[in-house]
């Protein structure tokens, strides 16, 4: 894809960040919060010419390399002390969605099996991308993609709002906030921008919890399409599969988390660094604002999005109550 | 050289970057901006 193609909607995109950072500023309300609501506004009231949506596509490549700089601010020496808890909440609490909602949609709300397991691994792992994974594995069908991917964007729509609320009510501290948004929260951006809506740690952990669910996604797109493949629906699965589906910025973000807890970089530099991904971050949420669509969000089938608010009330109210006992 | 004896070179270099993943050029995109605060001690504002 040419420069000239991606130029505007890039050059969109940083305008919309150095607004948001300066409305922040002027109105004292979260910067990424502002960046997402400024996206939202645009997409629904004006609409975004054809000529940025190339450019604007870009946001998911800059959360990424934000997410991997990040890495330079993490401290290794607090991932280690209260890592391995957060692991087995982790993996409990996204093994529990996924139960929960394949069980509920196939047995309570009779949903087609693979309708129900697009939504398990939506709910479960990582949002629209976690659904797009899983759909070529069990070659779902086209609408059934359209109605979880849409079911999965209402619900980041709905917990971009509620989260930061509920966080400021409990007056839950950063770590807790972090690692709960991190934990049952759907998509990686959205749990970012409540994050550090939150405060600079409760950013931190939401990205290292929701990286550590992300990074199973290999393993559920391999269960998925073995299961399916006893009956010649699915795709084949191979070992291969675990490393194609792995998400590679984690690598980065972790390389990144080793170099700076080694010392090579200097104080001044890691401020630089630190800058460097706040800015990307508002730069992708601006874009992440612009996916939040009302017109697609009205297509979500209403017993889908049932489904999901049983499983996000369940792994949501069982994961605050195990980090608050824990943690 | 003339700017056409370049033209392959940058051919090459946008071919290859297509070609990547996007969570490998999401990687890039870091590592670059490391080596420019780290080698070239680029000052980012906030």
């Amino acid at each position: 894809m040419s420069v000239r193609r991606l130029l505007p909607g890039v050059l969109a995109l940083c305008l919309g960040a150095i607004l948001a950072r300066a409305l922040a500023l002027s109105v004292g309300v979260n910067h990424l919060l502002l960046a997402i609501a400024l996206g939202f506004l645009v997409t629904n009231v004006v609409g975004i010419p054809d000529r940025l949506e190339p450019g604007i596509a870009t946001h998911k490549l800059w959360l990424g390399a934000g997410i991997v700089l990040m890495g330079a601010s993490i401290s290794l020496e607090s991932v280690l002390e209260v890592g391995g808890v957060v692991l087995l909440v982790v993996v409990g609490v996204t093994a529990t969605t996924l139960l929960v909602v394949e069980l509920l949609a196939r047995n309570v709300f009779g949903l087609a099996d693979r309708m129900g397991s697009l939504l398990a691994a939506g709910a479960s792992i990582c949002g629209v991308s976690a659904v797009v994974a899983v759909a070529g594995a069990i070659r779902a069908r086209e609408e059934q993609i359209a109605y979880a991917a849409a079911t999965v964007l209402l619900f980041d729509a709905i917990t971009i709002v509620v989260y930061p609320i509920v966080g400021d009510l409990l007056n839950l501290s950063g770590v807790v906030f972090g690692t709960w948004a991190g934990v049952s929260m759907f998509s990686t951006g959205p749990v970012v921008a409540v994050g550090f809506a939150h405060s600079e740690v409760a950013g931190q952990w939401a990205t290292m919890t929701k990286l550590a669910r992300n990074a199973l996604i290999g393993a559920v797109v391999l269960a998925y399409a073995s299961y399916y493949a006893r009956d010649g629906g699915g795709g084949r699965p191979s070992v291969r599969t675990l490393w194609d589906e792995f998400p590679k910025f984690v690598l980065g973000f972790l390389a990144l988390a080793v170099v700076a807890s080694a010392g090579v970089l200097s104080s001044a530099q890691l401020d630089s660094i630190e800058n460097a991904y706040n800015w990307l971050f508002v730069l992708a949420f601006v874009g992440l604002g612009t996916e939040i669509r009302l017109g697609d969000l009205r297509n979500t089938g209403a017993t889908p999005a049932v489904v999901v608010l049983f499983a996000l009330l369940v792994s949501s109210a069982l994961s605050l109550a195990v980090l608050l006992a824990v943690l | 050289m003339s700017i056409d004896g370049w033209r392959p070179n940058v051919d090459t270099v946008v071919a290859r970057w297509s070609a990547l993943e996007r969570d490998w050029k999401s990687v890039f995109v870091g590592v670059a901006i490391v080596a420019l605060v780290g080698v070239l001690e680029l000052q980012i504002p906030w």
